[in-house]
């Protein structure tokens, strides 16, 4: 086994495609859930592992235990250490240790280009010299070296190289001797994160070796972790001028520097980004966005249709045709009307991860989620959450704090996601014509309140403590690459269509069968004498304090919500006996004269039981209860425990059941007073 | 775990022993935009900040530059080792240096 290692932002994702080409697969680490990709060369059909990307090997982070067990405990053939060269000196301190932990190793230089352009020049040679292990020149991007890169490993023999010697007499002097008490190939890295005191390292202590560190500890005078980073450190300074020359252009500001002289001025920063998310929003949802679910939804009418005719000419009976348009075609069909814009959205989002500018707007916001307890990367999530939780709630993994982390992962679903947006046209489009789109604002205002609201409860119950900090590099723009954004919207896009045909299509045929069949199983096109109806009185009991009443049709979409949140709008379609050209033909901007005619007035209509109150208190607990099962498997595998996914979909729940039945409470008690 | 209450308004100045020149040392999150500062020493006892601290290339010695100040004061961008760094004003004030320009 090969395996990849280097700093974030190094360029190790790239390279790993670019060797193994699209065929990866993916899977989980042991104990900890975190996504570890593997995959085979090409060329050689050898199996290289990509590890998470790190900037050392302690254990400040997920990441970085989970590489060095890795490291230390399966011990891979050979090591491909990627190199940022233009961050020549925090980029070499990751490959001293992993010089420390004796493994075969191969050093890869990326981006040499770019540091040219830079004006920093760096002699290669010189650098393979110095470390003592073969040392190769490559573009990742531009796709060159890559030959000299495979050949190197088809012709690596691994052979013991010797270990540089820079810590100080006295701490050499201790290393080597606990050193010689260790029996591990790594010994030399073991030594000397004994001597730092890792807790995550005890386990290769002995007792002769705590005795020695106590000993050389109390006899000396030195901050252990500062001397050693230290050390490793100054040897890297002192070897630099021989390593690199620099040119004129290395004094001058990078187009990155002047970039960020407007984009983070004190000023125009916020401004910027608040006119650069209303632009992605108007792309992805508005105008565009629309046209594009228009598109997708006449051609799923006339798919209904010509099936329809083509069922009936073969003779189908009845209930055959209802299960093809209204179970399958119609579940899913609602689904993938969501794809053109979810392609906008990722596709915008993409580009803004890869340019570097999220970063950014991590960097500008940070100290307004500070306030709250939450983290300046937790804005991401928020931001991808109004397309879709999954990839949102999968973007957390980017939070350094575990806390900032996981309640960001409980928070981001409460951002009303694109299959949230059907559920507030359809009741504000009936209930709210003239106001529809204060109405649609008015939700997202109320999701960001209500997301600072628990977040400040959170922080304030589950006892806050000291913050792992934000300390994170700043990447410089690039140019995003065009691979990567495919490969990225291309999978997030594929992700999406698998759940519908999946989950979203058995479920929705599953309520189809509920709806369509009585107790004695006989085809009905009456829901009301349907097994679903059962099921609907026995829950609506639970949804009594925010509608005044039992309405088991609504019991019924809301739990539909579950399986997926469009699901809302269509079982409450299904229920109102419509057909599947009727729902789609709604779009996501009906008029009321078209709802009225769809679902009657409201004295006859399934909306005859909602008032204006009870419709908006119903929307507000199916926005902020529990997230689809898709969203919900994201958050288990976030958290990386199932015990605290429960605990979140049952906060949310709760949250979202207490909040509901306030707003219809109080808002009963204004209007009998008023 | 920081223990000590800090207050970003008040930080102690005294005299550097080391240096023969005329020179401050005041906490990171004092500096201008612009100013360069020498790190002489990591002040908490927070284990995990520290090790961060160190592995990001802050070692006692190391030049920083103070590059962007987000539009709340916090978080700050360093410049040090040829890259760009960004920490919270908050965890800056472990941070002791002496002022160069």
């Amino acid at each position: 086994m090969i395996a990849l290692i280097g700093n974030q932002n190094s360029g190790k994702t790239t390279l790993f495609n670019l060797l193994t080409g699209s065929h990866q697969k993916t899977g989980n680490w042991p104990g900890v859930t975190l996504e570890r990709k593997i995959g085979k060369i090409k060329k050689n059909n050898l199996e290289i592992i990509d590890l998470p990307g790190i900037y050392s090997l302690s254990s400040y982070s997920e990441e970085e235990m989970v590489s060095r067990d890795y490291l230390l405990n399966e011990s891979p053939d050979l090591l491909i250490n990627i190199i940022d060269t233009t961050q020549l000196e925090r980029s070499l301190y990751l490959t001293m240790q992993l010089i420390e932990l004796n493994v075969p190793l191969i050093v890869c230089l990326n981006m040499k280009d770019l540091a040219k352009r830079k004006g920093l020049n760096l002699n290669t040679t010189k650098l393979q010299e110095i470390l003592n292990v073969p040392v190769v020149e490559i573009s990742a991007l531009k796709k060159t070296g890559i030959n000299e890169l495979i050949e190197l490993i088809n012709t690596y023999e691994p052979k013991p190289y010797p270990q540089l010697s820079y810590y100080s007499k006295d701490v050499e002097k201790v290393i080597n001797e606990i050193e010689s008490l260790i029996d591990h190939p790594g010994k030399r890295f073991i030594a000397v994160k004994t001597l730092e005191q890792d807790e995550q390292i005890a386990k290769y202590e002995t007792t002769e070796i705590i005795q020695i560190r106590q000993k050389f500890l109390e006899n000396s005078d030195l901050t252990i972790d500062e001397e050693i980073a230290h050390a490793r450190y100054e040897f890297i300074e002192s070897i630099k001028p021989d390593l690199v020359s620099y040119d004129e252009e290395f004094n001058k500001p990078s187009i990155s520097e002047k970039i960020d002289k407007v984009l983070l001025n004190r000023f125009l920063a916020i401004p910027i980004f608040i006119l650069i998310m209303v632009g992605i929003y108007y792309l992805a949802a508005g105008v565009v966005g629309t046209y594009t679910v228009d598109v997708i939804e006449g051609l799923f009418e006339s798919l209904t249709g010509w099936m329809e005719g083509w069922l009936e000419s073969v003779g189908a009976s009845p209930w055959a045709i209802s299960l093809v348009n209204n179970g399958v075609i119609g579940g899913v069909g609602a689904v993938i009307g969501f794809i053109p814009q979810l392609l906008i959205l990722f596709l915008l989002i993409s580009l803004l991860e890869a340019s570097g500018y999220m970063s950014r707007i991590a960097f500008t916001l940070d100290a307004v989620f500070r306030k709250v307890g939450l983290s300046g990367k937790s804005i991401i999530p928020f931001i991808l959450g109004i397309g879709c939780s999954v990839p949102a709630i999968m973007a957390t993994k980017t939070i350094d704090d575990k806390q900032e982390k996981e309640m960001t992962i409980m928070l981001a679903p409460f951002i009303p996601c694109n299959a949230k947006l059907p559920i507030i046209a359809l009741f504000a489009g009936y209930f709210f014509p003239n106001n529809r789109g204060l109405i649609t604002v008015a939700f997202y205002f109320m999701a960001i309140v209500v997301i600072g609201i628990i977040a400040f409860m959170l922080k304030k119950l589950a006892f806050k403590k000291s913050s792992t900090g934000y300390i994170s590099e700043l990447p410089s723009y690039k140019l995003p690459s065009p691979r990567y954004v495919f490969f990225d919207v291309g999978g997030k896009i594929w992700s999406f269509t698998k759940r519908a045909g999946t989950i979203i299509l058995l479920s929705s045929i599953a309520i189809w069968f509920l709806a369509s069949f009585t107790w004695s199983f006989v085809y009905t096109t009456n829901p009301s004498t349907s097994i679903l109806r059962t099921i609907g009185d026995v829950l609506s009991p639970i949804f009594y304090p925010m509608l005044g009443t039992r309405n088991w049709g609504a019991s019924i979409s809301a739990i539909q919500g579950l399986v997926a949140k469009e699901n809302v709008v269509s079982t409450m379609g299904v229920l109102a006996g419509l057909t599947e050209e009727a729902v789609e033909a709604l779009g996501s901007n009906p008029t009321k004269e078209q709802l009225i005619a769809l679902f009657g007035s409201e004295s006859t209509s399934l909306f005859s039981t909602f008032t204006g109150l009870s419709a908006f208190s119903f929307m507000t607990f199916n926005l902020f209860s529990a997230p689809c099962f898709g969203a919900i498997g994201a958050m288990r595998d976030a958290f990386g425990s199932t015990k605290k996914m429960w605990l979140a979909v049952l906060l949310q729940t709760g949250f979202a059941w207490v909040l509901a039945s306030l707003i219809f409470g109080v808002g009963t008690l204004i209007g009998v007073i008023f | 775990m920081h223990e000590q209450k800090r207050d970003y308004k008040i930080f102690s100045v005294r005299k550097s022993n080391s240096s023969e020149e005329e020179q401050t040392e005041i906490n990171l999150a004092n500096l201008a935009n612009g100013q360069q500062a020498r790190l002489i020493k990591i002040n908490t006892k927070d284990q995990k900040l520290r090790q961060r601290f160190l592995d990001m290339g802050l070692t006692p010695g190391v030049l920083v530059t103070v590059k962007n100040i987000a539009p709340l004061g916090s978080p700050i961008t360093l410049i040090l080792r040829d890259y760009q760094l960004s920490v919270r004003k908050h965890d800056l004030t472990d941070l002791i240096v002496e002022v160069i320009k």
